[in-house]
């Protein structure tokens, strides 16, 4: 248990760029981009005279039109950029995981080290699941309550009251904490890609990019090419399995606007397998299900083999 | 007593190349043990199975483990460092101190920053900012640090220019070597270690060529230097190789009649690199 920590602080380390250092500019971003944008209010608005006006309309607004917007807007608004890069960097990171260190031959001097492939293996899995989501919405929280400072203080310098405007119709914990465990049941759910992309990782001789992407797009092609020679329809293929897989995952993703009110959902509500409204047990839902078996399945199968790569990655 | 490393049979190979070849091993505790052999000879190939870096036929136990199966478990008592330069560039000094502590029980940080105190590497520095003597000299400070039973060394002074490669050996010599370790390298540079090597192991095509003490060295060879005149009776008396420099015949011989060979010329014991120069060419001859 001790090594593995230790190993999971070393994958901290090698990547405090893409773990730590992204979402902190993302977070800065945000900021200034909150701060530029007061700003601009204050250079144009004279006395702030309008802000004043559209709070007080915002103070007007049934409290349960409002909670919905502020909920709404404060969760799905707030994570939107989060959820992205944070794809992006668990995509790279899984990516170079196992790459990285035969390509400078640096595996060479984690070998002499005395933990098991199968340790190494876990340690960049759980850096993916769960280290990356717990720095980035650490980030998001705090991002999140310093604007939310900013609000609260712009509200209360416009004459209204911030707790009841903002704060106590927004229930903010709540929509932080469903923004975690989308993010951590989605890291279960992505498993079948996470273990694909470390078995690319353990395996490519170079570009893990190319050969994560490029077998997965030949193999969806000659499906399609085949299933429409056999049937002339385009029926279930790698694509269309990829695209259901990605619509139905539990990551708080979409946003539209249903009978005035924003309505947030989880994947892309395109079908009806699943309900897609952000709540805890629709994410489980989604973990407990038959997809998600077969998709733990085939994970074990990628995982399995990226292990049995990892044990001969210095025969040569 | 058990040996450190036991190999019966061992073999590898790789596609249709044979790199290692049905070879027979054993090496007791607290020896230095020169694995010398030309390139692609299978030198890398043998201590890679050793270390569990790659799968072999055969028999072999080290420290009384399959390293195929048991790296982890094996890597407690073993060191290695393979080549210049396996350090990850990116990390820190501290930070791979720290995190060598935290995986090997048996690592004395204390040691360590002792050992690193006598060079100029900083505990800030990144890998990739220190020069590739200096890189050694940490690898080795980490490894000197380990109370480890085995060490393995491959080619640990490749590249590195002529003060460092003298220091290395002089440290490992003073600072780590006693009689409960062994330490097993495999170089290039035989002259540079044959003045600490208790024995000798020559690999040629897979093949243990030569395998003996320093000790039965200087016993079972001797080397003798004769005019031109004496050399077609120095042949006579069946040499292993023979070699021509400024007008003189050498002779090297094994087990040969001391007192025959001196009546004809100066004696003296070979070296290492004589050695194996004419281990290597009689083995050829044969093939």
């Amino acid at each position: 248990m001790n090594r593995l920590l230790a190993l999971i602080q070393r994958e901290y380390w090698e990547n405090r760029g893409a773990l730590r250092t992204t979402p902190l500019v993302i977070g800065g971003l945000y900021l200034l981009g909150t701060l530029m944008s007061l700003a601009t209010a204050i250079y144009f608005d004279n006395e702030l005279f309008t802000m004043r006006e559209a709070l007080f309309g915002l103070s007007q607004v049934p409290e349960a039109s409002r909670s919905n917007i502020i909920y709404n807007i404060n969760l799905f608004g707030g994570s939107f950029l989060f959820t992205l890069v944070l794809g992006f960097v668990v995509f790279f990171y899984l990516l170079g995981a196992l790459f990285d260190d035969r390509k400078d031959r640096s595996i060479l001097f984690w070998k002499s080290l005395p933990a098991s492939d199968l340790q190494t293996l876990l340690s960049k899995l759980l850096t993916a699941m769960v280290v990356a989501p717990l720095i980035f919405w650490g980030v998001y929280v705090v991002t999140q309550l310093l604007t939310g400072l900013i609000a609260a203080g712009l509200v209360a310098y416009a004459g209204e009251n911030p707790w009841t405007l903002l704060i106590s119709a927004s229930s903010p914990i709540k929509a932080w904490l469903l923004v975690l465990a989308s993010w951590l049941s989605q890291a279960i759910w992505a498993l079948p890609i996470y273990g694909w992309l470390l078995l690319v990782s353990a395996y490519a001789p170079r570009i893990p990019l190319l050969f994560a992407l490029l077998p997965p797009l030949a193999f969806a092609v000659l499906q399609l090419w085949l299933d429409f020679l056999r049937t002339f329809t385009l029926q279930e293929n790698l694509f269309g399995l990829l695209g259901r897989w990605f619509a139905n995952s539990p990551l708080i993703l979409t946003a539209d606007d249903r009978n005035d009110r924003v309505e947030i959902a989880l994947g892309i509500p395109t079908n009806a397998q699943f309900d897609h409204s952000v709540t805890l047990s629709n994410m489980l839902d989604r973990l407990i299900s038959m997809d998600m078996l077969a998709g733990l399945g085939i994970a074990a199968i990628f995982l399995a083999g990226a292990l049995w790569l990892r044990r001969r990655a210095t025969e040569s | 007593m058990s040996m450190v490393v036991e190999a019966r049979g061992l073999s590898k190979r790789y596609g249709r190349f044979q790199a290692v070849r049905d070879i027979d091993l054993s090496i007791p505790a607290g020896r230095i043990v020169g694995l010398i052999g030309p390139n692609g000879a299978g030198k890398t190939s043998a201590l890679k199975a050793i270390l569990g870096l790659a799968t072999f036929d055969g028999e072999l136990s080290v420290l009384g483990k399959n390293p195929a199966r048991q790296r982890a478990a094996l890597m407690e008592d073993v060191c290695f460092i393979a080549d210049v330069a396996v350090l990850p560039r990116w990390i820190r000094v501290h930070e791979l101190i720290t995190l060598t502590e935290k995986l090997h029980t048996r690592f004395s940080r204390e040691k360590c920053l002792h050992y690193l105190s006598q060079t100029k590497i900083q505990q800030d520095q990144r890998v990739k900012q220190l020069s590739k003597g200096m890189v050694v000299q940490l690898h080795l400070a980490l490894v000197m640090a380990i109370d480890a039973k085995l060490l393995v060394l491959d080619e640990p002074t490749l590249g590195l220019d002529i003060l460092y490669r003298k220091t290395f050996y002089t440290n490992l010599l003073n600072d780590y070597f006693d009689d409960q370790r062994t330490i097993i390298i495999t170089t290039h540079q035989v002259e540079e270690v044959e003045h600490i090597l208790t024995d000798l192991i020559f690999i040629q095509d897979g093949r243990i060529a030569l395998d003996c003490s320093m000790e039965a060295v200087e016993e079972r060879y001797c080397e003798l230097m004769v005019r031109a005149d004496q050399a077609e009776a120095a042949r006579a008396l069946h040499p292993l190789f023979e070699r021509v420099l400024m007008g003189r015949h050498i002779f090297l011989y094994d087990r040969a009649d001391r007192e025959r060979l001196a009546a004809l010329g100066e004696l003296h014991t070979p070296s290492v690199a004589d050695l194996f120069v004419a281990t290597m060419s009689q083995q050829e001859g044969e093939a």
